[in-house]
């Protein structure tokens, strides 16, 4: 795949889609790194990985019309809702192997919107894996 | 299935705004998608957990 500038990228939250009130997603995959270390010649630590934290971070601009941002979210914050989120590159092109989408089920564990006087009101909306499918990488 | 219209600016799943379809959600995401004004329900019926309350 070549590289790409960011543009068409495809955001959808809860089945409505919000790519054009997203401008930035960020995925953090992280395991654990436990220390299993023993004595050693060496003295080089020794780990295995351990549990997994996955997460999708998306700024998003601030609007609060009907089907909007703050429609979508909020309430799944407020009610503690499980949703599914899916976002891959290319909104103008099918899901593929080149254009994969990520996805899963997920549940914000804050929401916090703002606004700074004469700036453009975004903020930034943290999902959370919150199954053992979590999150994964889907060719079709 | 069910006809719906998207309501509101924002496209939903895969329709855009003003645009009728056909679908089958669950019960809790049709109820958000409706509480929102995502989509309506083209038609008469109401969301189909509120026709499931009234026949109970």
């Amino acid at each position: 795949m070549p590289k790409r500038v960011a543009l068409k990228d495809s955001f959808m939250v809860d089945t409505s889609d919000l790519s054009n009130f997203a401008r930035a997603v960020s995925v953090s995959f992280t395991d654990d790194q436990v220390d299993v270390s023993g004595f050693s010649a060496t003295g080089v630590n020794e780990y295995l990985n351990g549990p997994r934290t996955q997460t999708v971070t998306v700024t998003f601009y601030g609007a609060y019309g009907t089907g909007e941002t703050h429609a979508v979210l909020y309430p799944l914050y407020k009610n503690r809702t499980t949703t599914v989120i899916k976002w891959r590159a290319d909104q103008t092109a099918v899901v593929s192997v080149t254009n994969p989408e990520l996805r899963g089920n997920a549940k914000l564990f804050s929401y916090g919107p703002g606004s700074t006087r004469g700036d453009t009101d975004t903020y930034d909306v943290t999902f959370t894996a919150i199954d053992a499918a979590g999150f994964d990488w889907f060719t079709t | 299935m069910t006809k719906y219209k998207v309501t509101g600016s924002v496209p939903f799943d895969g329709h855009q705004p003003g645009e009728e379809f056909e679908a089958e959600y669950d019960d809790d995401l049709e109820d958000r998608a409706l509480e929102r004004g995502s989509i309506e329900v083209v038609g008469a019926r109401t969301s189909k957990k509120k026709e499931a309350s009234n026949d109970a």
